[in-house]
């Protein structure tokens, strides 16, 4: 089985590097600024988001520095969000050619899930930048570099797990049920406000904290977080569930696709 | 090399890609369940073989179930009853240029489609000038395919897809392909291809072109096997029915 997956994964690299690339030309072709709007458009992003929730809304988190503490959210859960979403019209628009050409469905969502992931990637550059420029007044708080960065590098591979696997399961199910197109929109904003991005979960009533909790986004968010914002390196346990959210999650996924992907020549 | 036992491939046209909320919730309040009568068998009991080497055309009717034949074969699609078995590696030359990307240029798209074709990084590049040569498209590598007529992107697609020496080749009717003079060439190509010992599935409307290069007929109509046998003498049957 583990042997299996690894020779698909070596045979259809190529064809992965290709559908991959292909995202970002299509996406900066004829735009002059070009893979430049990925850098920009995160710190556009949050210099927005920064002036309505702290300056108009007076949103602050006690102790920290309230932008990186944005920044940080938003990046990761548009990641998700962004990576999902395309990842679940991924199979749809590609129908003509699965039915004429024998190809690994499951590589149409994780070509997606790995374009948006890339360009997560090119998002830390000016996510470290300002993490930098804390140092040197921006903000009231500074963060706190230390050698538990090195761990972020394993929470985000978890959330890239995790994201996979959701965007494995909307796809497949998409095929079946059109509707899940406009109903992941909704399900998508709603989960964006209550994942506790522009706000923190201590503003929340001690009953809710506990609910909010299960959100497996919040423990990607939180993780890293402590990290770069508090100095601390999250619990072993905790750790280990983000861990545990990524695998099982992407299992679910994988199975439920592979169960159905034969079906979906009917629905073309 | 090919082995086709009992196969039988099932369409549900009730349904349809439109499925959508509205018609969940009117299925769950009318209770009334799909009629079965909307299974609409495109393939029924199919059975035959294909040695190493043989050339197999496949006639009959338009929505006789050639493509469709052509797809389970392939492994595009999953039969709903019986077995395929195929022992070698396929090269399907069913629907041309299907995984184009008509924002991307000609040059992009060799690599696209070869890989979705599944040549590897080191055979393309070995392989390029091979392409762009017989496509006669090189003046246009830069253009994006969008800007290409039907034609040229026909000729492309026929490039790429030809520059492999295949195990299986399955050919579903793409032969007229281009101008005339790219429609000599490539049927050369497409009988060099079939020449040298490739296990060959080939539908065309041509009688005459079948009877040419086929050592084995089979005439499918209604998604059953009407005839099967010597080339000629099938042909010459459904020229009759067809004619009458
Ligand atoms: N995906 C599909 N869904 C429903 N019906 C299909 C599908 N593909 C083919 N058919 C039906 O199956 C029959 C055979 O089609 P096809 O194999 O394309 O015929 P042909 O011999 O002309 O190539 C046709 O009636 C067609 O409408
Ligand atoms: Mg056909």
């Amino acid at each position: 089985m583990i042997k299996s997956i690894f020779i698909n994964f070596k045979k259809y690299w190529f064809l992965l590097t290709q559908l991959i690339s292909r995202d970002f030309k299509v996406k900066y072709k004829r735009s002059i600024l070009g893979v430049v709007w990925s850098l920009l458009y995160p710190i556009l992003m949050m210099s927005v988001m920064a002036i309505v929730f702290s300056q108009m809304f007076r949103f602050k988190v006690e102790g920290i520095n309230y932008l990186v503490y944005l920044m940080t959210g938003l990046i990761m859960f548009n990641y998700f969000s962004e990576a999902t979403t395309t990842a679940m019209t991924s199979v749809i628009s590609n129908f003509t050619l699965i039915n004429k050409v024998y190809i690994p469905k499951y590589i149409f969502p994780i070509a997606k899930c790995m374009f948006v992931g890339i360009n997560f990637v090119l998002t830390l550059i000016p996510w470290i930048g300002i993490i930098l420029l804390s140092y040197v007044g921006l903000g009231e708080y500074t963060c706190h570099i230390n050698w538990y960065y090195l761990l972020l590098p394993y929470i985000f591979f978890c959330m890239f797990l995790f994201t996979v696997g959701i965007g494995l399961l909307l796809s497949c199910i998409s095929v079946f049920f059109r509707d899940m197109l406009h109903i992941y929109g909704i399900v998508i904003t709603l989960w964006n406000y209550l994942t506790p991005v522009f706000y923190s979960i201590e503003i929340l009533p001690k009953k809710l904290q506990a609910l909010f909790e299960l959100n497996p986004l919040y423990q990607f968010l939180s993780s890293a977080r402590s990290i770069v914002l508090y100095g601390k390196c999250p619990s072993a346990l905790t750790l280990l569930i983000i861990g545990a959210i990524g695998i099982v999650t992407l299992a679910i996924g994988a199975l439920v696709f592979k169960k159905n992907q034969d079906k979906f020549v009917y629905y073309v | 090399m090919i082995r086709i036992e009992n196969v039988s491939m099932k369409f549900d046209l009730g349904i349809e890609k439109n499925f959508s909320l509205k018609e969940l919730l009117i299925s769950i309040f009318s209770k009334k369940k799909r009629n079965k009568k909307s299974d609409f068998w495109a393939l029924k009991d199919i059975s035959f073989n294909v040695d190493k080497g043989e050339v197999v055309g496949l006639i009959g009717s338009n929505g006789a179930g050639k493509s469709t034949l052509l797809k389970v074969v392939s492994g595009v699609m999953k039969p709903t009853k019986g077995k395929v078995i195929v022992n070698g590696v396929i090269s399907p030359m069913i629907e041309l240029g299907a995984g184009f990307d008509m924002e991307l240029t000609a040059r992009e798209n060799i690599y696209l489609n070869g890989a979705i074709l599944g040549y590897s990084k080191k055979f393309l590049e070995k392989k390029f000038e091979e392409i762009v040569e017989f496509s006669e498209l090189r003046d246009f590598l830069d253009v994006p395919v969008k800007n290409f007529s039907s034609g040229m992107t026909a000729k492309l697609a026929f490039s790429i897809a030809t520059v492999v020496d295949p195990e299986i080749l399955i050919v579903d009717e793409i032969l007229s392909v281009g101008d005339i003079k790219f429609q000599e060439k490539s049927k050369k190509k497409m009988e060099s291809m079939i020449g040298g010992g490739t296990t060959v599935l080939y539908v065309s409307h041509s009688l005459d072109a079948i009877k040419e290069i086929c050592t084995k007929v089979i005439w499918l109509e209604h998604g059953k096997i009407v005839m099967m046998g010597d080339a000629k003498k099938v042909c010459d049957a459904y020229y009759k029915v067809q004619m009458k």
